[in-house]
């Protein structure tokens, strides 16, 4: 396997170092030894060595979500993020994809998405639709959001109805290579999809991302890429949160109690962490999780749970007893993708909301 | 009597533990195998980073509770397959490793929070929840578990108890052997059985210790109940340089007589210019300390005057509270890559404890023995858990570079050799095999000559308890 040098290095120090057992949200919901950083990097290295074959690791470097709860909690910069996306893209190189990923990439690069739809739901092709004109501002839902979650794109769309701004919403929208840098990391193909969609943005003076793993792919990933965005990219929280505070977007308190979780892109990745607290604290009380800001625990996403649903129920599942350990009732999040994932879980005693949720009420 | 194994009668107890633990938690797939082969013991490490293969499980089970770790045991007992309990694989001592292959029992999934109790001042859990998460929970109610190991985060409940551990405020809150009130043990004849319901009686020997540190021999601990406590109000931390180990010992003697601090870390010189200079920042010649009090705001006033007094006495330069401080910001940083000891190098902690009158000995009988007989070898070392009646040790050999055999075989020579010579020298002046990281495969060897006929003890549970010797063979020397 040809890993870069530096890739290299990372595995070596993380094949035998556990001090971040504790963190994977995969690993706590699992149980399984396999599901840890050490795990990983100590499978890639015994594959650098010639001791076992890469096609036996796959599957296991799969199941990583990205979330960086390693990367965050290492206090000496180690990175099995970095190693595991490169062993990722070794293996499409190499042909020794997983069946169910390479058919995800195949979809990401024939319908644009990795679920391989076509149609959007009627009611966000109406919202769409009264949207299409061209403007300054352009709002950019996400593939999660357009296929997989069309209610929370209608709502996201109505929030900003809410607040009075003119914005443009795309009806055939540009991937933002999101999904294949998961799946494949900085293959050329991915790299292309950012490139094209880097293209279309700038077009527009503003680019709101509502979903925050488009978010940290466009504000951050491109730069390291060298696409450049010329329009100014804005998550869709820090939107809002400006909204809140220069009146446009006027909110009752509802005196609900609830806590936030932070989806990790913004709080560990974008460091962005008090917007989406500003905006919760204008429509209801916020409270605080132990784990909570660049601590943060995933909750779990769509596109992992389309190849394995029983880890992601038992991510969120997990993420939910946080919240009731602490005699919480409500959870709001930022993240569609994890929306769907707790809401998918959650039962009678724990409420989840949207931030368009407590916003529309 | 190991029985003779086919892909037929494979198969066959395969179906059998499926059914007793479910098909999705019982694992033939290579990277499980190699996963729970390779554990923080530096051979297994070096022996991977040869491009070797480590012993290797046949099957890996993942029991959620003590039901189906019973029903794991009676298969393993009827084809009389080994079966060797992992919790994190964080211990040093190759405990874990399946040498023998056979079942590994993962106890991961074993990690439910039962129930967190703030009157009875204890967590119930299931021994493979991370210790870690344990402590979350505690703060989540403003406790704290006070077990601070450097491998808090990356250890069970269960592999702390496997091994007797022991974290960094021992001196006030005691081992992991203090903290544990109640546990639930599965045998190896698969009964279920609870040890007394309070840890303090009068009603025959102490079930708890009979199980704490035996390594996974006698059965599996499958949930505990561990102490909490409150926050403390107050915790202060004060620096000190001794000029000698000796001044250090017999101030700190006197103090334990009076109070107890909960961090007391005493380095030798050797350590105090190298990691506490490069972590702490602490750049002077002699041996560097740093005491934490903690408790109550008044309490804490009395036992610092205290403190001062009865170190001035002895000589001690008062650093102030920035260097213990700082040490407690990193007390984890140390044992992470970059700071840690790693491959390529070759190293071990040989910790051992002794009364006072005997620990300093100790120290420079083992410093002696691997500089005279390894002198590829560093040596360097630190004390770091203390009571009213002696202290521990906590020496390391460090061989570096040309010095390390590239030939897997060779360098597993020469590290067993260092260990037999820095152990056998420990117990010659009165210490133990080992203070706090266990025995396991790597110092098995060893326990019979600090226990001649004591063994009989051990063995004879072993014999009683496990008859077909199943359970972790070749650990403790079992």
């Amino acid at each position: 396997m040809n890993l870069s040098e530096k890739s290299k290095q990372h595995v070596d120090s993380c094949r035998f170092c556990w001090m971040c057992h504790h963190i994977c949200p995969i690993g706590n919901a699992t149980g399984q030894e396999r599901n840890t950083a050490r795990a990983r990097a100590l499978g890639i290295s015994l594959v650098n060595r010639g001791a076992i074959d890469l096609a036996e690791i796959m599957d296991n470097i799969y199941e990583c979500g990205g979330c960086s709860a390693c990367v965050h909690d290492c206090t000496t910069g180690w990175d099995p993020v970095m190693f595991t996306k490169e062993t990722r893209l070794q293996a499409a190189l190499e042909g020794k994809l997983p069946e169910y990923i390479g058919k995800m990439v195949d979809n990401c690069l024939e319908f644009g998405n990795a679920y391989g739809k076509t149609e959007l739901c009627e009611k966000l092709t109406d919202a769409i639709a009264k949207h299409s004109a061209k403007t300054d501002t352009l709002l950019y839902l996400g593939v999660d959001a357009r296929y997989m979650a069309c209610k929370q794109a209608v709502k996201a769309i109505e929030v900003l109805e809410k607040a009075g701004i003119d914005f443009t919403v795309l009806a055939d929208e540009a991937p933002s290579g999101a999904q294949l840098d998961f799946l494949i990391g900085a293959a050329d193909e991915a790299k292309q999809q950012m490139t094209a969609a880097a293209a279309v943005m700038d077009d527009y003076k503003t680019v709101v991302i509502y979903d925050p793993t488009d978010a940290k792919v466009i504000k951050q990933l491109y730069k390291t890429y060298g696409i450049d965005v010329k329009a100014n990219a804005v998550t869709y929280t820090a939107f809002l949160a400006d909204l809140v505070k220069n009146g446009q977007l006027k909110g009752a308190n509802s005196g609900k109690t609830v806590v936030y979780q932070d989806p990790f892109q913004l709080a560990r990745n974008l460091e962005e962490t008090e917007e989406a607290r500003q905006v919760i604290s204008a429509f209801a009380d916020l409270h605080e999780m132990l784990l909570n800001r660049g601590e943060t625990v995933w909750a779990g996403n769509i596109l992992m749970a389309q190849y394995m649903p029983e880890v992601i129920k038992k991510v969120s599942e997990r993420r939910l007893f946080n919240v009731k350990s602490i005699g919480e009732k409500a959870i709001v999040t930022a993240c569609v993708s994890e929306y769907v994932a707790l809401k998918n879980v959650a039962q009678d005693d724990v409420e989840v909301l949207s931030i368009e949720d407590l916003i529309l009420g | 009597m190991q029985i003779q194994m086919n892909d037929f009668l494979f198969s066959m107890i395969l179906t059998e533990l499926e059914d007793a633990v479910g098909v999705e938690n019982c694992s033939t797939r290579q990277i499980d195998k190699v996963t729970h082969s390779v554990d923080y013991y530096w051979l297994s490490r070096m022996w991977a980073d040869r491009g070797r293969r480590m012993p290797e499980a046949d099957i890996v089970v993942c029991p959620k509770d003590a039901k189906e770790v019973s029903k794991v045991v009676k298969i393993a007992n009827y084809y009389k397959l080994p079966v060797t309990t992992w919790g994190a694989g964080g211990g040093t001592q190759g405990g874990a490793i399946p040498v023998c292959g056979g079942i590994i029992l993962d106890t991961k999934r074993m990690n439910q929070i039962y129930e967190v109790n703030t009157e009875g001042m204890y967590i119930e859990c299931g021994t493979g929840a991370i210790y870690k998460h344990i402590e979350w929970a505690a703060n989540e109610v403003g406790k704290a578990t006070m077990h601070y190991p450097s491998s808090l985060t990356c250890s069970t409940v269960g592999g702390f108890l496997a091994h007797r551990g022991i974290g960094v405020c021992s001196t006030k809150y005691g081992k992991i052997d203090d903290m544990v009130l109640q546990m639930e043990v599965v045998l190896p004849n698969g009964d279920i059985i609870y040890t007394s319901p309070a840890p303090k009686h009068a009603a025959g020997p102490d079930l708890n210790q009979i199980f704490i540190g035996s390594e996974g021999t006698l059965g599996i601990i499958t949930k505990a109940q561990i102490r909490i406590f409150d926050q403390p109000e107050e915790r202060r931390f004060r620096g000190f340089l001794f000029q000698d180990m000796t001044g250090a010992f017999k101030a700190s003697r006197e103090l334990l007589q009076k109070f107890k601090p909960s961090v007391m870390r005493l380095y030798d010189e050797a350590e105090t210019s190298s990691l506490i200079k490069k972590i702490v920042g602490v750049e002077r010649k002699g041996a560097f300390m740093n005491i934490a009090i903690e408790g109550c705001k008044e309490m804490v006033e009395v036992e610092e005057k205290i403190l001062l007094d009865t170190f001035a006495k002895y000589g001690a330069e008062d650093l102030g509270s920035e260097y213990g401080e700082k040490w407690w910001e990193e007390k984890i940083t140390f044992f992470y890559p970059g700071h840690m000891m790693d491959i390529p190098q070759m190293f071990g902690t040989m910790d051992t404890i002794a009364p006072y009158g005997k620990i300093e000995e100790i120290y420079w009988a083992m410093k002696e023995a691997i500089e005279t007989n390894f002198p590829q070898a560093k040596f360097i070392a630190h004390f770091s858990h203390w009571y009213e009646w002696g202290a521990m040790v906590y020496d390391r050999f460090i061989v570096e570079g040309k010095d390390v055999p590239q030939d897997p075989v060779e360098a597993l020579r020469l590290h067993q050799a260092i260990w037999t010579c820095g152990v056998r020298a420990a117990l010659a002046h009165g210490g133990v095999v080992n203070d706090h990281h266990g025995v396991g495969i790597k110092l098995g060897r060893l326990m019979k000559e600090q226990y001649g006929p004591a063994m009989q003890v051990f063995e004879g549970l072993k014999k009683q308890l496990d008859p077909n010797g199943i359970m972790n063979p070749f650990k403790l020397g079992l």
